[in-house]
């Protein structure tokens, strides 16, 4: 299977600070689970950042789907985001815009149709379980809901990437159950590849996944 | 209500600076019309040994405009004289009297500069420049063009404030969205189209705006008021083509208003 993200040796660093991940190396494949764990501050959230091109690395290479993000123009890098779905955990929706406008931003960015965003939407909110919610504002929903509709964003137009920061973080039972369900079956069923940060791995998981590791001074190991 | 509110808060100063930006024009281009009345109806009077043309003035000071030669019958009829057949030749004997009148309309300074100049002719014996009806017409009309201009002023620099703090209030309600688009791969125009559309709009909005108060106190309150230099010069308060000036000006201003809070956006 091909890689989707390569790291070589790779350093992040914020202007000025202490590098927060230190000669990393490790690579994604095509169809691959991930979880990334560690402990608060190991920089999880700042290695998913650096996938989408929102911290350029210090040192070293990354890859990603075969794009180096060293030197990726802003061109380039706005069409490799148009390609990833990305779930944060405080959701980042736009407020002013109602749950279906939300879900599609990603093929309204792309120039779909309103007609294919209409049909998507109404499948995606379907899927969330958020049927009937299409003209609430984000801010009319709890906050389980307002991150099932970041996971209906991010699935919107089908990413052969998806990278979720904390998914799950605050919400109830019921939602986290729905979300990993749906990452779970994306990865399964269309073949896209899941990089994950979360503190912790949920009990139940019932496809093959990957688990990797930052410890506190910011090395990155595989755990088997 | 709050998408009410944020028009109305760009709206408003814009109005301000393109009454403010209306005023100016259509003052400069009424007193631009008493100005040349002024100067029309204004000449000076030059008394020379030896008759002159306009070449011989103008060899002197670049602003005359134009000469005519007064009749000298004239001037003695104007004095009272009555001179009989056999004193005919006193009146050969008198000088020549021109009226002259000026190519702009001059400040006192520059009046009593050009009476120098053309005293500095031998053949020129003597300038009178009836300056002081002159003063006290340039000096009316200069403080009222001053204070009218000083009132523009502040009021456009106030207007300038309020769009400043409105490009605030963008970046707080627009930079969330704009960065989330960005992080999702939007192009720097998708990313702000919302904002650039709404600013279009109300910039076009302002100038209608704008343009319908001039329209009526052009059409009211000047006819209604009675104020000569206005009236004389009516239909120089407003023409259709400010509209487009007042479009093109709002335009402007709200653009370089959106690039600003895009860009600031995009560093952050």
């Amino acid at each position: 299977m091909s890689d989707i993200i390569v790291a070589q040796n790779l350093t992040l660093s914020y202007e000025r600070d202490e590098a927060v991940i230190r000669g990393a190396s490790f690579n994604i494949k095509k169809g691959d689970f991930v979880f990334i764990t560690g402990p608060s501050g190991s920089g999880k959230s700042t290695l998913l950042k650096s996938f989408y091109g929102n911290l350029k690395p210090s040192s070293g290479t990354l890859l990603m789907g075969g794009l180096n993000m060293n030197s990726i123009s802003k061109p380039k890098l706005q069409e490799l985001r148009r390609h990833l779905g990305i779930v944060f955990q405080d959701y980042r929706l736009i407020n002013e815009w109602t749950v279906e406008r939300n879900v599609v931003l990603p093929l309204w960015i792309a120039g779909y149709s309103k007609e294919v965003q209409r049909t998507q939407a109404k499948r995606l909110l379907h899927h969330v379980k958020l049927t009937g919610k299409e003209n609430k504002y984000p801010l009319e929903l709890s906050g389980g809901e307002q991150q099932r509709v970041g996971v209906a964003r991010a699935l919107s137009k089908n990413p052969f990437l998806i990278l979720a920061d904390e998914p799950t973080g605050n919400l109830d039972e019921y939602s986290s159950s729905v979300i990993w369900d749906l990452l779970e079956n994306a990865c399964r069923q269309l073949g896209t590849t899941v990089v994950v940060v979360t503190h912790k791995i949920p009990s139940v998981f019932n496809i093959t996944y990957r688990h990797l590791t930052i410890d506190e001074y910011g090395a990155i190991y595989e755990v088997h | 209500m709050r998408s009410i509110k944020e028009h109305i808060s760009l709206i408003f100063p814009m109005v301000a600076i393109l009454l403010g930006l209306e005023f100016f024009i259509a003052f400069d281009r009424t007193t631009k019309g008493y100005e040349e009345s002024l100067k029309n109806s204004y000449s000076m009077l030059v008394v020379s040994k030896d008759e002159m043309d306009i070449d011989d003035f103008r060899a002197w000071d670049k602003h005359i405009y134009k000469v005519s030669e007064i009749e000298k019958s004239r001037i003695v009829k104007e004095v009272g004289l009555d001179l009989r057949d056999k004193d005919r030749y006193l009146s050969d004997e008198l000088p020549n009297f021109y009226s002259i009148k000026l190519n702009k309309y001059l400040n006192t300074k520059e009046l009593e500069q050009v009476k120098k100049n053309l005293l500095k002719s031998d053949r020129i014996t003597r300038v009178e420049s009836f300056d002081t009806l002159h003063n006290s017409n340039y000096g009316l009309f200069s403080s009222i063009k001053l204070a009218f201009r000083t009132f523009i002023f502040f009021m456009t620099v106030i207007g300038f404030f309020l769009i400043i703090k409105q490009m605030e209030v963008w970046h707080l309600l627009h930079s969330e969205r704009m960065k989330i688009m960005d992080i999702l791969g939007a192009s720097l125009f998708l990313r702000s189209k919302a904002l650039i559309v709404m600013a279009l709009v109300d910039a076009i909005i302002s100038a209608i705006i704008a343009s319908i108060v001039f329209y009526l106190i052009q059409n009211s309150w000047v006819k209604g008021n009675h104020i000569a230099i206005l009236e004389d010069n009516i239909d120089g308060l407003f023409s259709f083509n400010d509209v487009f000036t007042l479009i093109f000006a709002s335009i402007l201003i709200v653009l370089v208003a959106v690039v600003i809070v895009v860009l600031r956006v995009k560093e952050e």
